[in-house]
């Protein structure tokens, strides 16, 4: 009984135990990564990343998955960038309505996502890969395959004003976190993506609606993508095709990284946290302590499979698919 | 005004009186010829088919690429829907089928404009248009070994860009902008694209010439934005104030270091990119970034049909051209803080009307194999 207990502790703080030895690694090789300027790098490069892992992490907890980030990350940016520019291209004039238009672009295509997905009876895995497809064509439409600049010096104030050392969009990262983290265990939706998640023949016998959980699902998502997109226009004040490039590999491996499982159920949104944290301190440290480029992504391999072991419990799951 | 748009600008004023003179001289060759009897007109076909082969038009660079092919085909005085267009979507089967496709449609009678999508798929296409008696020019990949000579008229022409020596410009320019000291961090292409390493390189030999500047490290950008811009914010913690010049591989790269440098709130880093991008050219202008080289794909785009063009219709014999003729490098601009509103305002904000009859003019010299 003891040893179970300890086994369970262990898978359930191994993440940030991972985490905190590489920063221990990192800092060893090169006491420079240990600083406040470079933690702050290292947070704005990680903050669009880790709304888009939010998002994921909820569709990923019911146990389905959502691959359409990238097509919706682009099209919520470029869908800001138009109305931003459109209502006056200052966030001191009414273009401030374009971070609102924006989420709600984000919400829709999740919805059209989610309805896909049940109503149509397509495995999420599918459903959400076309999406992405069609969310790049159309930005790609959209855009003409043009960069378009956001050079507004307030909205930008997201990158350049710093508070204690650290920008604005990491607090709004913040900020949402705090909000996912609401959802997940404050309301009734966010139990019942557990309860799909963890079993969904037991939630449709509880008389839970699954599939209205299902899209409600996907829909948050969105939502969470949109709010990448945002920061991550925020971070470069560009807004093109190419600004949802890769999210999907980015927030899929820190979503797992951080322990939450892929047949749904277990996990939650401090461990996309970690996760997310993880990886991107994996890419400025090796950067940082001098690895060459084609090592990196090697070992950034290595370090994915090594942290799933070591965070999930392989004996209680009994098949792998 | 920076000579080199000048001398430019000059060199295609007399390239295209030079061109008027030889028209006048080829219509006089014609008139002879009609003289001798049809029996002569034998290689030339009438009125053949054009298409271009190329990955997809999604990619802006293909799209420029493509769009100085429909300008060619619009100024034969045709709708821009009559060039015919074959898309690969990045496969080099693809692109030999539809090739095969295309001749058994048309019979022989077409002038093809192609890049192969890579090196080895040359040979098969240029074989398979030979073979049918139709013409073919091509555009950045082919083999070392394949030689548009070895097939008398049909293959009429290749045309690729090197990088090294307009790396090596810029890499000078911005050695110079750091008084010669300091050191310097490179952020490249995918590590194995040719021309991301021929970039490198360029930097590399500029070095040589400047001891006292060090390269502090060169990485993979993947010609991204994010990802140089996360690259970029590691060097930083890595080297500091030790970083006195950044050069980037391309301008995509660049647009990502100089939000890590804002970031920062460094805002007089010297910094040198590639690719002549629009909105690159109007950071030039501003001196955040103090050059950046020019291609022109759409030139590139439009020669290359029109060299197919001219050649199946007998405007001229390939056969006897110089090598130089049917295989030469692309144009380069530099564009320089000095010049880039008057770049910009003659090659971006209005496309130039080329005279698609002056393959030769504003090439770049002949191939070099190493």
């Amino acid at each position: 009984m003891g040893s179970r207990i300890r086994r369970e502790t262990l898978v359930k703080w191994a993440p940030l135990l991972v985490l905190i030895v590489l920063c221990a690694f990192f800092a060893a090789m090169e006491p420079r990564f240990l600083s406040t300027r470079n933690f702050a790098r290292i947070l704005i490069a990680a903050s669009p990343a880790l709304m888009v892992a939010i998002g994921v992490t909820f569709v990923i907890i019911m146990g389905s998955i959502d691959l359409s980030m990238e097509g919706t990350v682009s099209v919520c940016a470029v869908a800001f960038a138009f109305c931003f520019l459109w209502l006056g291209g200052t966030l001191a004039s009414w273009a401030w309505l374009a971070l609102p238009v924006a989420m709600l672009v984000g919400a829709a295509l999740g919805f059209i996502n989610g309805l896909v997905h049940v109503k149509l009876r397509i495995p999420s895995f599918m459903a959400s890969l076309a999406m992405g497809f069609v969310g790049t064509g159309l930005a790609m439409v959209m855009t003409g395959g043009d960069r378009i600049r956001i050079e507004d010096e307030l909205f930008r104030s997201l990158l350049t004003e710093r508070f204690l050392g650290f920008p604005l969009m990491v607090y709004v990262a913040g900020l949402f976190l705090l909000v996912a983290w609401f959802i997940q265990t404050r309301t009734t939706l966010g139990r019942n993506f557990y309860a799909v998640g963890g079993g969904e023949d037991l939630a449709i016998a509880s008389g839970l609606n699954v599939n209205r959980v299902r899209v409600l699902g996907f829909t948050l998502a969105g939502v969470f993508f949109s709010v990448g997109a945002l920061l991550a226009v925020g971070r470069i004040g560009i807004a093109e095709t190419a600004t949802g490039n890769n999210f999907m590999f980015l927030s899929i491996t820190a979503v797992v990284v951080g322990g939450t499982a892929l047949w749904g159920g277990l996990g939650g949104v401090w461990n996309t946290l970690v996760g997310v944290l993880i990886v991107f301190v994996i890419g400025n440290g090796m950067v940082v302590i001098g690895l060459p480029g084609y090592v990196q992504d090697g070992v950034l391999g290595i370090l994915v499979i090594l942290a799933v072991i070591l965070s999930t419990d392989r004996k209680s799951i009994s098949f792998v698919k | 005004m920076s000579t080199f748009i000048k001398d430019f600008i000059e060199k295609e004023k007399i390239n295209r009186r030079n061109f008027l003179f030889a028209s006048a001289y080829g219509l006089g060759g014609v008139a002879a010829m009609g003289a001798l009897g049809p029996g002569m007109a034998r290689a030339a076909l009438t009125d053949p088919t054009i298409a271009w082969s190329y990955r997809n038009r999604t990619n802006p660079y293909w799209n420029e690429i493509v769009s100085g092919g429909e300008a060619f085909v619009q100024s034969l005085g045709m709708s821009k829907d009559a060039l015919t267009h074959l898309i690969n979507e990045g496969s080099s089967e693809k692109s030999l089928a539809d090739v095969k496709a295309i001749l058994a449609k048309t019979g022989g009678n077409l002038a093809l404009a192609i890049d192969t999508n890579d090196a080895p798929n040359a040979r098969p296409v240029v074989e398979a248009v030979a073979e049918a008696g139709a013409y073919v020019s091509t555009l950045w990949n082919k083999t070392d070994d394949l030689h548009p000579w070895d097939f008398g008229d049909n293959y009429v022409s290749h045309m690729s860009w090197s990088d090294e020596g307009p790396a090596e410009q810029t890499a000078r320019i911005l050695l110079d902008a750091m008084g010669g000291k300091g050191g310097v961090v490179h952020l490249g292409g995918i590590a194995s694209n040719n021309p991301a390493i021929e970039r490198l390189n360029g930097l590399k030999n500029a070095l040589k010439d400047y001891p006292d500047v060090e390269l502090l490290a060169a990485e993979p950008a993947d010609w991204d934005t994010q990802k140089a811009n996360q690259v970029m914010s590691a060097f930083l913690t890595r080297y500091g104030d030790e970083i006195t010049g950044v050069h980037c591989a391309n301008d995509t790269i660049a647009y990502g270091v100089l939000e890590a440098l804002r970031a920062e709130g460094i805002e007089d880093m010297p910094i040198v990119s590639y690719d002549g991008n629009p909105q690159a050219v109007q950071l030039v202008s501003e001196r955040k970034i103090l050059a950046t080289v020019f291609t022109n794909p759409h030139w590139g785009g439009g020669i290359t049909a029109a060299l197919a063009y001219h050649a199946a219709i007998g405007t001229f014999k390939p056969s006897e051209e110089p090598n130089a003729h049917r295989e030469f490098y692309g144009p380069t601009i530099m564009v320089q803080p000095d010049d880039a509103l008057e770049f910009k305002a003659n090659y971006l904000d209005s496309v130039p009307t080329y005279d698609w009859t002056d393959f030769w003019g504003p090439s770049n010299g002949p191939i070099v194999y190493k």
